[in-house]
């Protein structure tokens, strides 16, 4: 396997409001890796595809992508920068105002010189590449969210990027949508030779198709590694997530005060002690 | 508790600035690029949505404003035996005043809202974060061809507004109550000043025109891309170009007519 770091990040510091989300994070994404970034809700997955793709600016740190650093860059570069990227967004992001084939030619009609005949060529390609070229004349809301996302992988794949950014590419997908998305991405990666970057909360379609796991939390990353690697830590918080239990080092609760001294009702009251009584002689 | 509310007002007075340099930034950068020949083409279809779409309400508005004006108009001067007068009154009235206000809050509550919740929907569902990652500027593609297209329409609509408006009150004040024809279309002949009233109508016009749309497309832009901010942002681009079309229109009429 490869083992040259197409994306650095390194010491990066992100804070929304006054909310810290990245405090030190380093991490390396290899290239030609299909890599998964997953941790808890809220650690930041969606933020970080954010960093890599130069949509927002970290306070403090670096990010290096196909070796240029993003901090700073000018627009002209980084504009350069992400015709060598594609993006799948977590709705898909299709242009409502535009037909599936419009959707795919987008980035084909604004970055090259395409006759009418190639482009027609190879939007039908990359329609047929994800199963959809019969949907050509459709609009986005007539298509159903699985068709959406495959389309808009068409999208992203169009310019034939060589880094590609999933967000969260199963959530809300059917057991059969989700077999063809994964599949999609496995075999795009491997035979475009591109690198691919997915965010996902589902460990065990990430463990499928993952050369590599990132798992966030605590601002930083807290374990990186195979799929074999994490699922055989034992680690409190790495154990917890890979094997979904529901409390552990990740509180299932939000931090609040005591249930008791929040309750109005004595028949609600009451209810919470018998419970807690029945737990706790079941324990016994 | 003085500070307390000394340090609201510097928070509010802050933010109300940043928002107001946010907006002017925005503007800017939408504007000063010359669109290409698929740039025309969307400032045409942005042209449609904002101008043709809203012309049934301009329309329809301009025919009852006109017509009550004819009435009200009538019964006025009739006492003093001068309703040959009209045609100048609702002429006078709609072309400095009502047409470009009333086509104005018209035009916020249609095109302004519709703009707002459109660009906010585009950002909710990653549209717009999405043309960014094509390497397409959004403020050059959403933004700009709604804006020149917003700031040509308003005042088209308005002269539309004028002409239905002066027909409505023909149809009253001469088809129904009698006033003769040639007085009415003659005293509006000799009272209305091409560049005093038309042309200073016409800047009202355009200065609504441009607060609205600005307003609207701002306001969608910074939305926070929830259901709950969608609604927000459309609430308040109706609320605010409201206000601003009232306030200037103090401010120019007092600068226009008000011989300052």
């Amino acid at each position: 396997m490869p083992q040259t770091p197409l994306v650095e990040i390194s010491d990066l510091h992100f804070a929304r409001d006054t909310r810290a989300i990245f405090s030190g994070l380093n991490m390396q994404i290899q290239q030609g890796c299909v890599t998964a970034i997953m941790g808890p809700s809220g650690c930041g997955k969606t933020t970080l595809l954010r960093l890599i793709g130069g949509q927002l600016i970290p306070q403090q740190g670096q990010i290096k992508v196909f070796d240029q650093a993003l901090v700073n860059i000018s627009r002209d570069k980084l504009t350069q920068l992400r015709g060598r990227m594609g993006v799948l967004f977590q709705s898909g992001a299709l242009f409502t105002d535009l037909n599936v084939f419009e959707n795919v030619a987008f980035p084909l009609r604004e970055h090259t010189s395409m006759t009418a005949d190639e482009l027609n060529d190879k939007v039908l390609l990359m329609l047929e590449a994800v199963g959809l070229r019969g949907t050509k004349e459709l609009m986005p809301a007539e298509l159903s969210g699985g068709m959406a996302r495959r389309v808009a992988l068409a999208r992203a794949i169009a310019m034939e990027p060589e880094l590609v950014l999933y967000d969260e590419p199963f959530t809300g997908q059917d057991p059969i949508a989700m077999a063809v998305l994964q599949r999609l991405i496995r075999s795009l990666n491997d035979n475009l030779k591109i690198t691919s970057v997915l965010v996902s909360h589902d460990v065990a379609e990430a463990c499928e198709i993952a050369d590599d796991l990132i798992l966030l939390g605590r601002g930083g990353v807290v374990a990186q590694g195979s799929p074999d690697k994490l699922l055989n830590s034992s680690d409190p918080l790495v154990y917890q997530f890979m094997h979904g239990q529901a409390d552990g080092a990740i509180p299932f609760h939000y931090p609040a005060p005591e249930l008791i001294t929040e309750l109005r009702t004595t028949k609600a009251i009451s209810s919470l002690q018998t419970s807690t009584q029945t737990h706790s002689s079941e324990s016994h | 508790m003085l500070v307390n509310c000394l340090q609201s007002l510097g928070q509010w007075l802050l933010r109300g600035l940043g928002g107001l340099g946010g907006a002017l930034i925005m503007l800017l950068q939408s504007v000063t690029v010359v669109p290409g020949p698929r740039g025309w083409q969307r400032l045409v279809q942005q042209l449609y949505v904002v101008g043709v779409q809203s012309l049934i309400i301009i329309i329809v508005s301009a025919a009852f404003i006109g017509m009550v004006l004819g009435l009200q108009g009538y019964t006025l001067l009739v006492d003093y035996g001068s309703e040959q007068a009209v045609g100048q009154m609702v002429a006078l009235t709609l072309v400095r005043e009502l047409a470009p206000v009333v086509a104005a809050l018209l035009f916020a509550g249609r095109a302004g809202s519709a703009l707002t919740a459109e660009l906010g929907l585009m950002k909710a569902t990653e549209q717009l974060a999405s043309l960014e990652m094509f390497g397409v500027d959004p403020l050059h593609r959403i933004v700009a061809p709604r804006f020149i297209a917003g700031v040509i329409a308003l005042p088209i609509l308005v002269v539309i507004f004028n002409l239905v408006g002066i027909f409505g009150g023909h149809l009253v004040a001469v088809d129904w109550l009698g006033v003769h024809s040639g007085a009415y279309w003659g005293n509006m002949q000799a009272a209305v000043s091409f560049a005093d009233d038309i042309v200073n109508g016409l800047i009202k016009a355009l200065v609504f025109a441009v607060l609205v749309t600005w307003t609207a497309l701002y306001q969608g832009y910074m939305c926070e891309p929830t259901s709950q901010g969608i609604s927000t942002a459309t609430t308040r681009t109706v609320v605010y170009s409201s206000l601003l079309i009232l306030g200037f229109d103090f401010i120019l009429t007092a600068l226009m007519f008000g011989g300052l």
